[in-house]
């Protein structure tokens, strides 16, 4: 009696754990032929398949255009499933492959992840994923500049048609016109705005990704433009002394924050918070159309408005790609495809969807293709298209950006 | 003497009233408002968009309630086979050693969750356990277990043996021996146990999430994206989903509780 006590949760965990199923190891060498076969088998293939996609889902309006607009088309035309897995932040997403690499685990269950940046270049230097398949797209071969740098390029990690673009970001400031009728216009004249209106501005504390992207314009803008950063920067001898005018100008301007600086909102989602409720005057976003979509739900006020500077902003482009061990390959190719579809972009366009800019070569269009995605109403706190387009500055690569976050954290928040 | 209690009692009823329901009423208004600028106390105009998105929709928020639910009762369930002999033997027995069983089993409460998980991770990806709500139940009783052994062991603690050798003298075997002498008395901590451990259970995150992989979706696993994401309303509306479907569950199990006690009574006065 006395052994059993001890013994029976033990015995209870064994058994259970029997019970549970084993996972199959023999699929490993599935539908690589998919990256060469010509579509119609590919779409053959992915008939009936349930495709796992994984993404941030913090977004109601993105979740919904998935679930009520993507999900709806694909299963009807294309018999594809699509179920969408939220997820808290797309770094999960990359420590989740990793752990199933290491484990050999070859029937992983995610079909479509959503990635950019340092999240693909993690993926590709740890070969998480399949491999090259968006020259296979007919959409991608139809209507994107696969040579155009915002898709050739992640972050200046070349793509290699391991990801396919789904859509593109460009940062922008976000204020009120009852509060400030003339924004500025250059790093130098925002220096202005914040010394004339203390406490109504501040930014999201790095490693932050808007906020890191706010330092990187005061980069171009302070050091002389972003020509010089187009390489590696371990080759850029006096790197350290070429940052020294952003720090200055961050610690210039730091007493006029938002609670004098001393400390930082920890999320663009806190400061934009603090923006909805009226705290401080400006606020920014790397979606050009967030603003717009924020006045759809209230949360903004009706005189919001979006503006860029005259020197440009960053932009950049995000992508879909497929980790090597998707079971259903050849459905997420169907599934991207169709998210790269004419349709499937402009309604993604319009703000009470979501409002991402489109992926395609508008150019590439049919003149009827143009018209619909003109015709897309982004709101008025949206910026035209053209002056978006007009305004792009390319993004820096990983290996600046961390010495940035590094330096901030030492020059900036420090002191 | 006797008049001031009910006033006292009203006074403390009010006290505790504010000071739970309180912080509720700003969750309520933030998830209903449209536009709330400083320094307004309340908010210009109402929406039901979040609560529309989390009820209705294509947000899968019932199928995330029912999962959850089912996961924190299977988990509640193996927890009360586990504690019940786990606890009598590490009250009754003199074990050698036994200060290391009761810190071995407390320790998941003392070291964070986070870092056994990592490890059970890729584990659980060689057995195939993670993505099934097997594996995220076994995952969960790790956090819980821990209660339910510390409420049973406090039971057992009042629970003098001679009952039941009293019980044996009587003629009682010893299945009859621990239904009506042991477990009556077991019930209260047995309930305290569960109502902790299904709390703890449906608010994981992070286990069932790295263990889940996606797959096992529960109420948190929709609603973290909302808080961190910065969408006030619609974290505001999944919030008091959870803390409802929390304090539904404690009511239940207390009613079944109360209804036992009723019966049993009932029963002992007919018999």
């Amino acid at each position: 009696m006395k052994k059993f006590s001890l013994l029976a949760p033990g015995f209870l965990v064994l058994t259970l754990a029997a019970c549970s199923e084993e996972t199959g190891d023999g699929a490993a060498a599935e539908a690589d032929s998919l990256q060469t076969s010509d579509w119609e088998e590919v779409s053959g293939a992915a008939t009936g398949q349930e495709v796992n996609m994984y993404m941030w889902g913090g977004n109601d309006n993105i979740n919904r255009y998935l679930d009520e607009w993507v999900a709806p088309r694909l299963k009807e035309e294309h018999d594809v499933e699509l179920n969408r897995v939220p997820m808290n932040d797309s770094q999960d997403i990359i420590n989740q492959l990793v752990d199933e690499k290491s484990a050999g685990k070859t029937k992983g269950s995610m079909d479509i992840i959503w990635i950019n940046g340092e999240n693909f270049k993690a993926a590709k230097d740890n070969e998480l994923l399949w491999g090259d398949f968006s020259g296979q797209l007919p959409n991608f071969n139809d209507y994107v500049d696969a040579e155009a740098p915002e898709i050739a390029t992640d972050f200046g990690e070349p793509v290699d048609g391991l990801e396919a673009p789904w859509g593109k970001a460009q940062f922008v400031f976000v204020h009120d016109e009852n509060k400030s009728e003339d924004p500025p216009k250059s790093m130098a004249e925002l220096a202005e705005w914040v010394q004339d209106n203390p406490g109504q501005f501040t930014y999201p504390a790095l490693p932050d990704f808007t906020g890191s992207a706010f330092i990187r314009h005061v980069l171009y803008e302070t050091t002389g433009g972003y020509e010089q950063y187009q390489q590696p920067a371990a080759d850029i001898e006096d790197l350290e002394a070429r940052l020294e005018p952003m720090w200055q100008y961050l610690n210039r301007i730091e007493p006029y924050l938002w609670r004098e600086g001393e400390t930082y909102p920890e999320s663009l989602a806190k400061q934009d918070q603090l923006f909805a409720s009226g705290e401080i005057g400006m606020t920014m976003s790397y979606d050009p159309a967030l603003a717009a979509s924020e006045v759809l739900k209230g949360r903004f006020p009706e005189s919001t408005r979006t503006f860029v500077l005259v020197g440009g902003t960053l932009a950049n482009t995000h992508f879909l790609s497929i980790p090597f061990n998707s079971s259903a390959k050849a459905g997420a190719m169907v599934a991207i495809n169709k998210m790269m579809s004419p349709e499937a972009q402009t309604a993604k366009l319009s703000p009470e969807n979501w409002g991402d800019l489109s992926a395609l070569d508008l150019e590439k269009l049919s003149p009827e293709q143009q018209q619909a995605m003109n015709d897309v109403d982004l709101g008025a706190a949206t910026l035209p298209l053209e002056e978006l387009e007009q305004h792009r500055l390319p993004e820096l690569s990983a290996d600046y950006i961390e010495i940035i976050e590094k330096g901030w954290m030492e020059n900036v928040a420090k002191d | 003497m006797t008049k001031t209690r009910p006033f006292l009692k009203s006074i403390l009823f009010t006290l505790l009233f504010i000071l739970i329901g309180l912080p509720f009423i700003p969750l309520i208004l933030s998830s209903v408002s449209f536009g709330w600028q400083w320094p307004n106390i309340l908010p210009e105009s109402f929406s039901f968009r979040a609560w529309e998105y989390v009820l209705l929709g294509s947000s899968g928020t019932w199928q995330a309630v029912s999962v959850s639910l089912l996961i924190a009762f299977i988990v509640t369930a193996v927890n009360i086979l586990l504690a019940v002999p786990a606890a009598n033997a590490l009250v009754r027995y003199p074990l050698r050693g036994k200060w290391l069983l009761e810190a071995m089993l407390f320790a998941p409460i003392v070291i964070p969750p986070f870092v056994a998980v990592m490890g059970i991770h890729l584990t659980f990806l060689r057995l195939g356990l993670t993505e099934t709500v097997f594996g995220v139940v076994l995952a969960h009783l790790s956090p819980t277990l821990p209660y339910m052994v510390r409420a049973v062991m406090i039971s057992y603690n009042t629970l003098s043996i001679d009952w039941e050798d009293q019980a044996r003298m009587l003629g009682a075997g010893s299945l009859s021996r621990f239904r009506h002498v042991v477990l009556p008395h077991l019930l209260p901590g047995i309930a305290a146990g569960a109502s902790l451990s299904i709390l703890i259970s449906l608010s994981q995150y992070l286990i069932t999430f790295i263990i889940g992989s996606g797959q096992v979706v529960t109420l948190p696993i929709l609603l973290f994206p909302f808080i961190s994401g910065g969408d006030p309303a619609i974290a505001s509306a999944y919030s008091l989903l959870f803390a409802g479907i929390a304090i539904l569950t404690l009511i239940g199990m207390d009613a079944a509780l109360k209804k036992y006690y009723q019966n049993k009574k009932a029963g002992a006065e007919n018999g």
